[in-house]
């Protein structure tokens, strides 16, 4: 039976190499994204069903509901239908699977590795000369307006989250923003009141900080840091030293700088002093909110995750604590820089390009619509991308409540709009996620490894490890 | 036998399967053989009008990664380990289920649970009882919150903690749980196929032996075993199948990571290594270390076809 | 009753046989609850995990040290997950694609068998080994091929693109031959000398005889339609055809990214309890096939 099933393969094989052989020729090559060609006249009023996936929970779908109602008295004819496709990576999966077929949706949310992958098949429409256009459109409230963006619409976006859709090395744009978080430091205020500690700006401060809450509380770990892999990044950024490229060689973080702070982060987690979700082995807001035992004072956290940041209530619903927010420390305080997160949306080319503009007017809509961008950041925690709607009343309402007991989200907020010129986003290409994923588990390595004597040739080696794995 | 003229009948029966497995089976593998042969082949780019050059690329990448060697090594460990103590485990349980009468019912029930109970929640809760939680470099430092359900009972015996998934933990600890935790998943199937042998053996041969004094373990061994032999060899050559397509176990223990936090990939399995190449939409590669899976199983599988030939009494 | 009674009378006398030959019969039965028992606690626990954590507020599931029973019992998960997920559209479907599948799976699965098993025709045994091959390759890879095929043939978004593609399962294929196998051919001849026709014969003596095992297919098939995920979720994800994990796994995604674990848990333990009967309904009948098995009839 043995030699029957070896002859079935060969068969097989055979039969497989026989028909590949024709249709092999030689060169690969990437195809370049041809930049939208908008037809005369832009949208011509016909009739089309756009389809938008995204992950809203019930929450926020219901606000999109209520937009695209908004949407449609403007623009009747445009049916948008939307899907919610459970995680962020469900929706690459399965859009990079539709497109394979050409049944990719129109719009989605993504990030930016996200359209990246969905480029290496040109699926991604550059929106260039959508937002250069001139031409106007006649809405059904007898209004015009133009096709592409102003120029008051263009500044009204908080800068860091604009660019991001130009990081793909090309200098076009694929992405709008569409609902962004950041990164910022929790601290327990109360116990910084009461034992009269600053809350730190920079690293240095941090490393005193740790030191006296130390010395104050041993049983604690002062600091807690979710995301390893923003903090590798954030650093890079910080320090202004390479992380990736989104051309030529893409991995670049393997040098002195990154290796010095990694070093001396190791030497604060040997004093005790921090730890982070993946070496902790659970969240490390638990860790913030413990009510007995070891805690910590300080939490750096995801700006949308301020409600799991908060301690338990008790009966009268007065908070254990009071939480204190602050941006992240900084390396130096002319070069601030934090993390922007949270999803963009893109467009994809469709052979109607009426769907294409279609698209476009709609998230054109929800982009600079302050209306939306402000309830949609009330329900949900994020931060809205346009500078104006911290004028919007509801908004500006929202954000006047924020304290650090009932209004921590608000609070959360605010801290985000004080710091909007630090946003910064990475280069992105198809593989900047793995570049990702191992500089946070390279950061958790090094600072929890065995040296064998050797610091120094640890961190490299590792280093040098973490680099053979992105390229391979 | 059977005259061989109604072998059309034959094709007849097998007609709705096979046209079936040639389209949902049969293309797909031939199209993994034209994917695996194409290299760096990515079905979006070649969407977007690449063309692949016709080669052994894909294989050459995939035996040179430095991890691949690692892949296969936990791959085939888990197998090893996890195979022969879950169908031990399994029969000892079946032949016990079999054996009682009361209780019977609700223990048997129980032990049909996990198909109802989600992986989500399986996953959750193997994570916990062995997870520790608390930074712990070194005596000086180690502030332990939480030690795990495993840990607090080892300790309650007088042992000391085992740091077993965690940061700092040795590989040995790590397959220990995933081998507890991958018998503990492979069980209930087993239970069920091998007790619905079980209880289509006839009741006349433990009734003789019976009547003649065999012992307890000698019935065992020399009845139940033997009559059930093509079941045991049906659930120990799908297990062997199964174990070498090991992965999502791995996820559910050490999440997206396969290994523990300061080792990423320390775990990782074949199909990992799959996952891997097809998440950044590298096709010919995933397609190239499937064959070379394939390849593997096949070996194995005809290893065990040879032996349970040899074994099996039907 | 009559075969009842008939174990029954049989087991008496067992007994009897038993307690003349072994004294030690206690302690052998006293060990075998103990095995059983700590066995059976151990594939509980994580039952007893999902139910406890479908009562937990948000907050405490996320604790560092995990609480053996919630503080404060949120019975309010249970009908949160129910308005929020939908349950009652999903349940439908997932029923209405489990049970046909099912069916259809089972026909092909038993007259598959069935040619494998007892009839003789030229490439039997490399085919049967072919098949055996095809489940060594890890499915994920025929995904993409596959859902190209789907889109072809029109079947995005229909009860068909759920049910059809892998209704052709190898592995209850070959399960049902090694049981088949078990029946002895001369039956077969007999049946054949005496003009009983295929089908009659299978329906009449090999069901009958296989019915455990058939009946073990069923619940794996619908487990499996209870559990699928990744390829539902391609080609099926509209309101009207979407399966329960598909909208369990959309349905508490909270706005970062997070899933709502306890109402996730609470949807889960809701939808797994109807299927929970239905099993504890089919053990009953597991047992009856087993005693009306054994090859004298």
């Amino acid at each position: 039976m043995k030699r029957r099933i070896l002859a079935l393969l060969m068969a097989i094989c055979m039969l497989v190499v026989l028909t590949l052989l024709p249709s092999c020729t030689t060169s690969s090559g990437k195809k370049s994204a041809a930049l939208f060609e908008v037809p005369e006249g832009g949208y011509d009023g016909s009739e089309v069903t756009i389809t938008f996936y995204h992950t809203m929970g019930q929450n926020l779908s219901t606000v999109l509901d209520a937009y695209i109602v908004e949407f449609n008295k403007l623009y009747p004819k445009i049916k948008v239908e939307w899907t919610q496709v459970g995680g962020y990576d469900d929706v690459r999966d399965q859009i990079s699977t539709e497109i394979s077929v050409g049944n990719q949706p129109n719009i989605a949310y993504c990030y930016p590795d996200h359209v990246a992958m969905y480029n290496l098949a040109g699926a991604v429409v550059a929106l260039d000369n959508l937002i250069d256009s001139k031409i106007t459109v006649t809405r059904a409230d007898d209004t015009a307006e133009i096709l592409g963006l102003t120029d008051e619409q263009k500044n009204d976006f908080i800068a860091g989250y604009y660019n991001e859709g130009r990081e793909f090395g090309d200098n076009l744009m694929y992405t709008m923003p569409f609902s962004k978080s950041t990164e910022v430091l929790y601290y327990n205020k109360t116990f910084f009141d009461e034992h009269n500690l600053k809350v730190p700006t920079t690293w240095d401060e941090l490393e005193q900080v740790c030191a006296q809450i130390k010395a104050i509380d041993p049983e604690s770990i002062p600091l807690g840091y979710d995301s390893e892999s923003n903090w590798f990044i954030t650093m890079c950024e910080q320090l202004k030293s390479d992380y990736t490229s989104a051309t030529g060689n893409h991995y670049l973080f393997n040098n002195e700088t990154n290796r010095n702070f990694i070093k001396q982060f190791r030497s604060w987690y040997q004093k005790g002093y921090l730890t982070t979700q993946k070496i902790y082995g659970a969240y490390t807001s638990g860790l913030f909110t413990a009510e007995t035992g070891t805690r910590s004072y300080m939490s750096i956290g995801s700006s949308a995750g301020a409600t799991h940041q908060r301690p338990a209530a008790d009966a009268e619903g007065n908070y254990l604590f009071e939480v204190g927010i602050a941006t992240i420390p900084q390396s130096s305080n002319s070069n601030r820089k934090v993390i922007s997160q949270g999803p963009s949306v893109c467009i994809f080319n469709k052979k109607n390009p009426q769907e294409v503009i279609a698209s476009w007017l709609f998230v054109k809509y929800l982009t600079t619509c302050v209306e939306f961008q402000a309830e949609f950041s009330t329900a949900s925690g994020y931060v809205p991308v346009l500078k104006s709607v911290a004028n919007n009343p509801t908004y500006a309402a929202f954000i006047g409540r924020a304290n650090g007991g009932a209004y921590v989200s608000a609070l959360s907020a605010k801290v985000c709009l004080e710091q909007q010129d630090a946003y910064y986003t990475s280069p992105a290409f198809n593989g900047s996620s793995k570049a990702r994923d191992q500089v946070g588990a390279l950061l958790v390595k090094c600072l929890t490894g065995d040296d064998g004597g050797d610091v120094d040739a640890f961190i490299k080696k590792a280093f040098d490890d973490a680099i053979a794995e992105c390229e391979y | 036998m059977v005259d061989s003229k109604n072998s059309w009948k034959a094709w007849l029966y097998l007609a709705p399967a096979l046209v079936l497995l040639l389209v949902f089976t049969v293309w797909p593998i031939v199209n993994t053989l034209r994917m695996a042969f194409l290299e760096d082949y990515s079905g979006l780019m070649e969407k977007g009008g690449a063309v692949f050059n016709f080669g052994i690329g894909n294989f050459l990448k995939v035996i040179q990664y430095q991890r691949f060697l690692n892949c296969l090594k936990t791959t085939a460990l888990l197998c090893v380990l996890t195979v022969p103590v879950s169908t031990v485990l399994a029969l000892l349980i079946s032949v016990a289920l079999n054996s009682i009468k009361g209780l019977q019912k609700v223990l048997q029930t129980i032990f049909f649970l996990p198909y109802v109970t989600n992986s989500i929640a399986i996953g959750m809760v193997f994570a916990a009882m062995f997870n520790i939680v608390g930074s712990f470099l070194g005596s000086e430092n180690e502030l332990i919150v939480t030690a795990g359900i495993i840990n607090n009972v080892i300790e309650f015996f007088g042992g000391s903690h085992v740091n077993w998934i965690n940061v700092g933990s040795t590989y040995a600890a790590n397959i220990f749980v995933m081998v507890v935790y991958i018998v503990w998943k492979a069980l209930p199937f087993k239970i069920l196929i091998l007790l619905g042998g079980l209880q289509s053996i006839n009741k006349q041969y433990y009734d003789a032996a019976k009547v003649d004094g065999t012992s307890k373990s000698r019935i065992l061994t020399r009845i139940t075993v033997p009559l059930l032999s093509p079941m045991i060899a049906y659930v120990v050559i799908t297990s062997f199948i199964n174990g070498f397509k090991e992965y999502t176990s791995i996820v559910g223990i050490f999440g997206e990571n396969m290994g523990p936090a300061d080792d990423k990939g320390r775990l990782n399995t074949m199909v990992g290594f799959i996952y891997d190449a097809l998440s950044s939409n590298n096709q010919g590669r995933a397609s190239a270390a499937a064959l070379i899976l394939f390849a593997i199983i096949l070996v194995v599988t005809l290893i065990n076809l040879q032996v349970s030939k040899k074994r099996v009494h039907y | 009753m009559a075969e009842t009674n008939r174990v029954i009378m049989h087991e008496k006398d067992m007994s009897k046989v038993k307690s003349n030959s072994k004294v030690g019969g206690v302690f052998g039965k006293i060990f075998t609850y103990v095995f059983l028992s700590i066995m059976a606690l151990i594939i509980l626990f994580p039952f007893y995990w999902m139910i406890i954590s479908s009562l937990k507020t948000l907050e405490e599931y996320r604790l560092s040290v995990p609480t053996f029973w919630p503080k404060v019992v949120m019975f309010g998960n249970y009908a949160e997950a129910f308005t929020a997920g939908n349950l009652g559209r999903l349940f439908i479907n997932t029923v209405l694609v489990g049970v046909v599948s099912t069916i259809l799976s089972l026909v092909i699965t038993v007259i598959s068998a069935f040619a494998f098993a007892r009839l003789e025709f030229k490439g039997k045994n490399i085919l049967f080994a072919g098949l055996l091959a095809t489940m060594m390759i890890p499915g994920e890879l025929f995904t993409i091929t596959n859902y190209g095929t789907v889109t072809n043939l029109g079947w995005m978004n229909t009860y068909t693109v759920l049910i059809v593609p892998f209704l052709v399962s190898v592995f209850y294929i070959y399960l049902l031959r090694q049981n088949f196998l078990q029946i002895p051919n001369e039956l077969y001849l007999a049946a054949k000398v005496d003009g009983t026709s295929d089908l009659k014969y299978l329906w009449k003596v090999m069901i009958p005889l296989a019915l455990p095992t058939l009946i073990s297919i069923t619940i794996l098939k619908m487990a499996g339609a209870w559990n699928s995920y990744i390829w539902p979720r391609l080609v099926a994800n509209d309101e009207a055809h979407r399966l329960i994990t598909n909208g369990l796994r959309n349905a508490f995604t909270e706005t970062t990214g997070d899933v709502n674990y306890p109402i996730q848990m609470a949807a889960v333990a809701l939808v797994s309890a109807p299927l929970f009967i239905v099993f504890v309904f089919l053990r009953k009948y597991i047992m009856k096939g087993v005693s009306r098995s054994g090859i004298k009839g």
